[in-house]
């Protein structure tokens, strides 16, 4: 069963881990094993994000000042490092959603064009 | 905010904590949990790789790289460990030689002195090239004429060099001293460690005497005694007090032990001294005024001493052509080891040059024996710069050991070196193991790291199927030609060291079996100097008396006393004292002749074994009150008189310092010798009774048996004398000259053992490319051998193998080093070029040692097993 569940997974398109990661961070900070099952759970286990993408994601956006990072302690009581948004983060959040719908427009305009169907 | 690595794996672990610990909350067992979550992570050091390569430069993953090449290469060459060594000993070698070389030449040409703003610190000097004389230093007049002309400089200090009797600090001896104005020690720009130093206050006649010891004489001497201040001593004829101690500091012009007031010294309150324009012995310190360059200075010298030249015509000979110039201290110190320094500084990069192409060839040979291995990383994706990273890590590993190592062996080498430059400059002394040791060290190593590194060819594309396909090694053309042309640079550069080496040692014998027309051996010369008496004729009374009772000790064969002892005196008396004599008219513009001007007692002739050749020898009446009578050498005899006979004529001294011309018989001829040069020339000499003209200071005893043994009975019959009269540096004429040569034989003998470590590894390096030759083509011999080519053919063959390169190199060496000379000698004055034999005789040498070196690996090539060679593939 679990086979199944994997072959129904969808690759990420290039360029839109970062987008999910800042979107997950908007509802607050958390540490990346809790970002990767927020993607996870919200694409209904269609997305899984490897986490050896996710931690150098995560870092990459650390680095351009996006995100910022915290050691906290987790529900579970564990150690862990916290990200989240910065300011200039969320700037780059509403960027990278508007340049994403505008794509999805355009992509959906190809697939779909107006009176094919 | 940049994560350090252990935050990386802290972020990892407390990942995995998380997902476990949320699997356990879903029910797993913990052991299921922590597989699944390490399942679900994957490789964990891909993802911390790629996580610090976020935050870490590309040259991070380089260096690690290279860093794992490095482990790899040691561990690799601990398997070659003989080529290993024999790569670490060489580059030793080199590294060594050129970190030493360079921290004494950076030390004694290159650092400032101790004193004040020391660049501003300039000195001049006069010279006549004309004259032969390189440093006539100044007189008192000349001094006040350049002073009051000159702006650009804003202070003079001068300083005379005299040789006192020091009483009063232990035994009576002599000591180097200087006598200076008041003004030397602040423009020299130096400061007292105790006391105080002179100023002007201790100038002028009624100054009390003052004397300032330097620090090296308060230091060995008198075991930095602080009691000295204050304690009276004699100087000669005057007294001191002591008033200071001088810093540490470079004694230049002289190894002076201390330095005192005019007033200390009676010769410069004479008339002589303060108005003879041409009684010079002062030498002269300048300060360059703030706001003045060097450039300026000279110019206004050389103005103002047109001037002085004009203004005295008579003292300022034309044929001298007298010069003025100006140098900074520093240089002018350094001046007498800047050539020998330069050239251990060229020699040791020969050196460091074919050690590196000597190492250059092992590992090319190396890299051909594991050709295979590069093909198969080529093949299996390695890139070119990977290859290149994993042979420069090598090359890293063993020019690093290499460079520990020639640190190590430079730190004894400094001192060596230190004590051989010591001969030439003062400054050598002070050399000390700095760390620029270890930087020259570091960065020789890495140029030749990186050199060797780009030496080897890699496997190209192209080429790598056949190094897969063949095991063994296989030399190409490329990598043949490369071998060889090392091996010829090294041969041409060993060639130029030995020839360069040879001609030292030829001019060097050719000094030692020169004939000096002395009695060498059995001759003692001894440093006796005037005694502290009062007139003229109690000095004279001395001498005779020591002459007397010397002359009664057993194993004495003759006694007389003179004013200077060959070579070791030599430069003290100026370039000459001009002369007529009858029937002498000179010649339009012509400048009356010199000749030097020596005191003798009567016997001095036998005793040194002088042949008389016409006339007599002088004897005890000619006093003062007798004919002034003087012996003349042959060149003289010959200058005045070419067709006749020059006995009973009389001759006269022109300069000034004689006052009016007093005409004096010539009573004998004695035959040429040089005393001033070690290297023979013209001898024009003339000889005084010493009773006719006062001073003598040297006493000459001619021994039976061994002249050594006679110097404690002298100094005793001396003391017994007169207790306080130094007797000093007692050595047969043989032994002075031998001093004198000295810095020959170093020369000599450095520049030879340089040549030796060239010659020995460039001689290994070819036995070891045609070993290397013979033991790849061994398949090809064994072919040779089964078709019926005879052993010895094979022989020949690799023999003669050997014998080219040697030529080569030889005739590349010959091309190479008189094309250098050249260029050389346009910088360096007096550059000499190897005569004939030198450059014959290291030409065999070098044949004889390629001839010996390519006999073992030629012997292998004739002995190839026929069977075993072509079954080898």
């Amino acid at each position: 069963m679990a086979k199944t569940r994997d072959d129904q997974r969808l690759e990420l398109l290039q360029g839109t881990l970062d987008m999910l990661i800042l979107r997950t961070l908007q509802w607050g900070p958390q540490h990346g094993h809790g970002i990767g099952q927020a993607i996870r759970a919200q694409s209904d286990d269609l997305l899984k994000v490897e986490t050896g993408s996710l931690y150098p994601a995560m870092h990459r956006l650390e680095k351009r000042g996006w995100l910022k990072s915290e050691w906290g302690v987790s529900e579970a009581n564990q150690r862990a490092k916290f990200y989240q948004l910065t300011a200039a983060g969320k700037a780059q959040l509403l960027r990278e959603r508007d340049r994403w719908s505008q794509l999805v427009g355009a992509i959906g305009r190809i697939m779909n064009p107006a009176g094919s169907e | 905010m940049k994560p350090d690595e252990r935050e990386l794996d802290d972020e990892i672990r407390g990942h995995l904590a998380v997902s476990v610990q949320e699997r356990i909350e879903r029910g797993d067992s913990p052991e299921a949990a922590r597989l699944a979550a390490l399942r679900e992570f994957g490789y964990i050091p891909a993802a911390r790789d790629s996580m610090r390569r976020v935050w870490y430069s590309r040259w991070f993953g380089l260096a690690e790289a290279l860093a794992q090449d490095i482990r790899v290469g040691f561990r690799s060459l601990l398997r070659a460990k003989g080529m290993a060594a024999t790569v670490v000993m060489t580059l030793a070698l080199g590294i060594g030689a050129n970190a030493a070389i360079f921290s004494v030449v950076r030390s004694v040409l290159l650092s400032p002195l101790v004193n004040r703003d020391e660049a501003r610190l300039i000195y001049i000097r006069q010279s006549a090239p004309g004259l032969g004389a390189d440093n006539l230093t100044f007189s008192v007049p000349e001094i006040a004429d350049l002073k009051a002309g000159v702006r650009t400089i804003t202070a003079f200090g001068d300083f005379s060099t005299v040789d006192f009797t020091l009483t009063g600090l232990g035994d009576a001896r002599m000591v180097k001293a200087g006598v200076v104005s008041g003004s030397f020690f602040e423009v020299m720009g130096l400061r007292p460690v105790l006391g105080r130093l002179l100023s002007t206050e201790d100038d002028g006649l009624r100054a009390a005497g003052a004397a300032v010891l330097t620090h090296r004489f308060w230091a060995s001497a008198l075991d930095s005694d602080p009691s000295v201040i204050g304690k009276t001593i004699g100087l000669g004829t005057s007294t001191a007090t002591v008033v200071g101690v001088l810093e540490p500091s470079v004694p230049y012009p002289a190894d002076t032990e201390l330095i005192a007031n005019i007033v200390s010294s009676p010769h410069h309150l004479g008339a002589t001294m303060i108005t003879g324009r041409t009684h010079r012995m002062t030498e002269l310190f300048g300060r360059l005024a703030p706001d003045a360059t060097l450039e300026q200075a000279r110019a206004e010298l050389g103005t103002v001493y047109a001037g002085m030249v004009s203004a005295h015509p008579g003292s300022y000979s034309a044929t001298a052509g007298m010069l003025l110039t100006a140098t900074p201290l520093r240089d002018q110190i350094a001046r007498p080891a800047r050539t020998i320094l330069l050239l251990l500084l060229a020699a040791a990069g020969i050196v460091f040059v074919i050690a590196c192409s000597n190492v250059a060839n092992l590992i090319l040979a190396r890299s051909v024996r594991r050709e295979g291995e590069l093909a198969v990383r080529a093949a299996l994706g390695a890139s070119a710069g990977a290859l290149r990273r994993t042979l420069l890590a090598e090359s890293l590993v063993l020019c690093g050991a290499g460079a520990v190592l020639g640190v190590l062996l430079a730190r004894p080498l400094v001192s060596v070196v230190a004590g051989f430059a010591a001969r030439f400059s003062v400054r050598a002394l002070d050399v000390t193991v700095d760390t620029s040791v270890l930087w020259v060290g570091a960065g020789l190593a890495m140029v030749a790291a990186i050199a060797l590194a780009y030496v080897p060819r890699l496997p190209s594309q192209t080429q790598t199927g056949n190094g897969l396909v063949s095991a063994g090694a296989r030399l190409t053309s490329g990598t043949n030609r490369r071998l060889r042309v090392f091996a010829t640079m090294q041969i041409a550069l060993s060639f130029v060291m030995l020839a360069g080496a040879g001609m030292l040692v030829a001019t060097l014998l050719a000094l030692q079996t020169a004939s000096t027309g002395y009695d060498m051996r059995r001759v003692l010369a001894l440093d006796v100097p005037a005694p502290r008496v009062d007139s003229s004729t109690k000095t004279v009374e001395f001498y005779q008396e020591v002459i007397r009772r010397v002359g009664q000790l057993p194993g004495v064969d003759g006694v007389a006393v003179g004013s200077f002892v060959p070579w070791r005196d030599a430069g003290s008396f100026g370039p000459g004292v001009s002369f007529a004599f009858e029937g002498y008219v000179p010649a339009g513009g012509e400048e009356n002749p010199r000749a030097r001007l020596r005191m003798i007692s009567p016997a001095f002739f036998d005793v040194v074994g002088v042949p008389l050749l016409a006339g007599r020898a002088f004897t005890d009446d000619d006093r003062r009150d007798r004919e002034p009578v003087v012996i003349v050498s042959q060149s003289v005899a010959q200058r005045m008189f070419p067709n006749g006979e020059a006995l009973n004529r009389k001759m006269w001294w022109t300069d000034p310092y004689f006052g009016k011309p007093l005409p004096r018989r010539i009573v004998g001829v004695v035959a040429d010798v040089d005393d001033e040069n070690v290297v023979r020339g013209p001898a024009f000499a003339v000889y005084h009774p010493f009773q006719q003209m006062g001073v003598a200071g040297r006493v000459f005893v001619r021994a039976a048996g061994d002249p050594y043994a006679l110097v404690a009975p002298v100094r005793r019959v001396v003391r017994e004398l007169s207790p306080d009269q130094p007797v000093e540096r007692p050595a047969t004429l043989e032994d002075v000259r031998a001093t004198i040569l000295t810095p020959e034989r170093l020369n000599a003998f450095v520049i030879s053992g340089f040549a030796g470590v060239a010659l020995l590894i460039a001689v290994v390096g070819v036995a070891g490319v045609l070993a290397f030759g013979v033991s790849a083509r061994t398949r090809e011999f064994g072919v040779r051998l089964a078709i019926g080519a005879t052993p010895r053919s094979l022989l020949m063959s690799v023999l003669s193998e050997g014998l080219a390169i040697v030529a080569i190199g030889i005739g590349a060496g010959i091309a190479g080093g008189y094309a250098c000379a050249g260029i050389a000698a346009s910088y360096v004055a007096g550059l000499e070029l190897p005569g004939m034999l030198p450059v014959v005789a290291a030409a065999a040498v070098l044949a004889t040692a390629a001839v010996v070196a390519s006999l073992m690996p030629a012997a292998r090539a004739s002995r190839v097993d026929v069977l075993q060679a072509l079954r080898s593939e």
